[in-house]
């Protein structure tokens, strides 16, 4: 028996056996491309794995997330199909200080955004000091006129904020997109910390990381804030589309943390302008709705008339300032990828503040000059349809063939206003358990910030992981996984 | 805020799903341990039964094979064990903020046992096994429900729909010699007759309980009483019928829902029924018209319950003023299945 055990131990291999970051920005390991001291005792525990033995650990906590519905849906023509979102048990670690930077920098962001949609639908005085082009705002399609002088509570339209960040080959901080609309993947965040506290507590042993689990109950909290005045117990539900969402399990997470209802459309009702939802002793008033449902999809009265997903006379509610909505309608406009391009001027003209976080260098194709830079410079760029989301139709210059490079052109030339592009980011990477071992993979970070009276940025956020060597795209939809993400506390 | 009527209906329907799958993988167990499987045609009983023949007939022909695949793998069969454990975890899902979650992963993982039921599982060999597999994951979904779910309105629903369907079931077990083309209980041959009633026994899982009280004399009027009348045990009508009434009186007492009275009013017509089938003599003999009477009552019931507590979850109209695709309810049995209109892009 002894010679087997040690057989084994002769020929196990460590899981960080081959790491190698290679020019780009480490996320474990920092600019020193070692392991520093806050993250030492991790970086030992990683060492001293056996490589079959985490990865066996790993195959399993991924079917405890299967079993448990831990799941996004994926629809074929046939069939709906529930798959995880691939995890990884390396986690991403945030220094205090790296975090403090993001975290004041995302709320700033928040901020500004909400004194924007403010503004536009009310005084539009931004359009008139001429910081942003008319037809950019108003002509856009997510701007919802509905919404002109409709005064709301705490004065937020984005209540639930996710901020797309990446980090460069520096290892600073940009802003890839905002969301402000119906961001999702929170749920993954506190999932996969609880996966790692049940499944790997060893790894987190000698590290101080902030906790992810009162998300719900803050979120709960803000949304008691901003119900409409005069209410003192107000009834907060969650509106989902309904089990053939693909997001269906984190609607019903978040139900579940915030301890409120889900309900469907077809569960509430308006009537004088009220809300009520349909229990089995009758009518019961709903005041404020965190809904899962696009502005299209959520009143058939005043936008998609064919929607079932809805509540007929929801906005009407909304204008009498008997229910309150989160996200309020007609956020797109402020996380419109070409509004993105002039959210460091909206931050500096509403707020009087530098960027606390910069974002990638973006040319605007509508404008002539961002176009010809655009065209003139294809190759190196990253050019992304404006009305596109999760990763669709974007063209990555540098891996791009000849043949696809003059297609982008003809598509950019025909439409320019449909496109934006970006300076290619070499994206940091963190060590991510494939079958030979931890290797390199780029990783990004969206942070969730809840917004009520004022805004609170839960400690790290989602990071997602391109699981394909060398590929850059993070999308769930389209190949990529996620990792638990610490932010250590400022005594680590 | 109170129950939402749509998850009061999941949770009724979800019930009566596990409810229908185990009992229907009962009755295909008894059948294929104990029913001969040389007779091709000896498995269509299980079609009048269940008043699926033209069903059946326009789709297969009759055999052994296709009947049980009819029955257990079938996904266009909407009684098809397949179809009940599907639909019960589509109601599941509707019910994951509500129920624990470790409902939602037992049945999850039940699940994909069931979808992973290929031909040859249920070929003659493996055909008990298999449903006794399926017979315990029923059965282990409801003790989760029973170990986990809290007391409240929405437990009285699962109650109601779990009693409703096993009410229903136990009538119709009771009706397969009926369906087997024989209306008079007297059999020809005495001991077939013994053999006969003693596989009903053990398939409401009687066959112990019935033996230690009655000294082993299975005869047919005994056997029917047992399972029509017998208060203690959980699988005859009667105990269901108390349990159904106690959870309305519940949702009325306790919970004061003040909505239900049409409820208790047809609750009580079952009672009463079963009060004067107690006197009855003749019970024995008159068991189908009794079977008849037992289900056409209970659907009267589902129906005042959904009145009374669900169908106001269901606007009469959409935008375009038709109405909106829900549950489609047949005649004989009924089925509630989740719209599937609210897929979005």
């Amino acid at each position: 028996m002894a010679t087997i055990a040690a057989l084994k131990h002769s020929t196990a291999v460590s899981a960080l056996d081959g790491y190698f970051p290679g020019d780009f920005y480490c996320e474990l390991l920092g600019p020193d491309k070692q392991p520093g001291r806050q993250i030492a005792p991790l970086w030992h525990t990683l060492e001293t794995s056996d490589l079959a033995q985490l990865r066996q650990r790993a195959a399993d906590a991924e079917r405890e997330l299967f079993n448990l519905g831990i799941t996004f849906t994926v629809y074929t023509d046939k069939d709906a199909i529930d798959r995880i979102l691939p995890f990884d048990v390396i986690p991403r670690v945030l220094t205090a200080d790296a975090w403090a930077q993001i975290e004041a920098g995302v709320k700033q962001r928040v901020q500004a955004l909400n004194l924007f949609l403010h503004d536009i639908y009310h005084k539009r005085q931004i359009i008139k000091d001429g910081i942003i082009p008319a037809d950019l705002v108003l002509g856009n399609t997510c701007y919802r006129p509905e919404m002109v002088d409709l005064d709301l509570p705490c004065g937020t339209y984005i209540h639930i904020n996710g901020t797309d960040i990446v980090r460069d080959r520096q290892g600073s901080f940009l802003v890839l997109e905002d969301n402000g609309r119906s961001p999702s993947g929170v749920s993954y965040v506190i999932e996969n910390r609880h996966l790692m506290q049940r499944a790997f507590p060893d790894l987190m042993q000698g590290l101080k990381v902030r906790p992810v689990s009162d998300y719900g109950k803050r979120l709960l909290g803000k949304l008691r804030e901003v119900a409409p005045a005069g209410v003192d117990n107000p009834c907060v539900v969650l509106l989902s589309p309904g089990i053939y969402n693909s997001a269906y399990f984190e609607h019903v997470f978040l139900a579940r943390e915030m301890g409120v209802p889900l309900v469907e459309g077809r569960d509430l009702v308006v009537e004088d302008d009220r809300v009520y939802a349909h229990t089995i002793d009758g009518l019961e008033p709903v005041h404020v709705i965190y809904r899962r449902v696009n502005d299209d999809f959520l009143d058939p009265e005043a936008f998609n008339p064919t929607s079932m997903l809805g509540v007929r006379g929801l906005l009407r509610a909304a204008r009498a300032g008997h229910v309150t909505l989160a996200n309020a309608i007609g956020t797109g406009v402020a996380d419109d990828k070409a509004v993105y391009a002039y959210v460091p001027r909206i931050i500096r003209y509403y707020l009087s503040e530098k960027p606390i976080l910069a974002n990638v260098e973006t040319h605007i194709c509508r404008e002539p000059e961002g176009l010809a830079y655009t065209l003139a410079n294809l190759e190196r760029l990253v050019l992304k349809p404006v009305g596109e989301s999760g990763g669709y139709g974007i063209v990555i210059g540098p891996k791009s063939s000849k043949a696809e490079l003059e297609e982008a052109a003809t598509k950019l030339k025909a439409n320019p206003a449909n496109f934006i592009s970006q300076t290619m980011i070499d994206l940091s990477v963190a060590p991510t358990l494939i079958e030979g071992g931890a290797r390199p993979r780029h990783v990004d970070l969206r942070p969730y910030a809840i917004t009520g009276k004022d805004t609170w940025v839960l400690p790290g956020g989602l990071t997602r992981v391109a699981l394909k060597e060398g590929s850059l795209i993070v999308n769930s939809s389209q190949g990529g996984g996620t990792k638990d993400t610490w932010v250590l506390t400022d005594e680590t | 805020m109170r129950l939402l009527s749509r998850n009061a209906e999941a949770l009724f329907w979800l019930a009566r799903y596990l409810e229908r799958g185990a009992s229907l993988a009962r009755v295909i167990e008894m059948q294929s341990s104990f029913g001969g499987h040389d007779r091709e045609t000896g498995w269509s009983w299980l079609l009048t039964l269940h008043s699926d023949e033209a069903r059946f007939k326009e789709r297969f022909e009759v055999s052994a094979i296709n009947i049980v695949a009819f029955y257990v793998t079938d996904q266009a069969n909407p009684a098809s064990i397949r179809s009940s454990i599907h639909w019960a975890r589509e109601n599941a899902r509707a019910l994951r903020p509500f129920i624990p979650l470790e409902m939602w992963a037992q049945l999850n993982s039940f699940h994909q046992l069931v979808e992973k039921i290929s031909a040859d599982d249920i070929s003659p060999s493996r055909l008990p096994r298999v449903c006794a597999e399926i017979r315990a994951g029923c059965l282990a979904q409801i003790g989760v429900a029973e170990g986990t779910l809290y007391r409240d309105e929405g437990y009285q629903f699962f109650k109601l729909g779990q009693m409703i369907e096993r009410a229903d079931q136990t009538s119709r077990l009771l009706d397969v010699k009926f369906a087997q083309g024989t209306t008079s209980t007297q059999a020809a041959d005495p001991a077939d007759d013994f053999v006969f009633w003693s596989t009903i026994l053990r398939t409401a899982a009687a066959y112990q309980v019935f033996h230690r009280l009655e000294q082993n004399s299975a005869t047919p009027e005994r056997v029917a009483r047992f399972l029509v009348l017998n208060p203690n045990h959980p699988r005859s009508i009667g105990f269901c019928v108390r349990e159904i009434c106690e959870a309305l009186q519940i949702l009325r007492g306790t919970f004061r829902l003040s909505t239900g009275n049409a409820c208790l009013e047809a609750s009580d017509v079952l009672t009463d029924g079963l009060l004067r089938a107690s006197s009855d003599q003749v019970l024995p003999h008159r068991l189908h018209e009794f079977n008849d009477w037992v289900q056409r009552a209970l659907i009267k019931l589902t129906a005042e319950i959904g009145t009374a507590f669900f169908r106001m979850s269901m606007p009469s109209t959409d935008s375009t003023g038709s109405p909106q695709p829900n549950a489609s309810r047949k005649a004989k049995r009924s089925t509630k299945t989740q719209s599937q209109s609210q897929k979005q892009s």
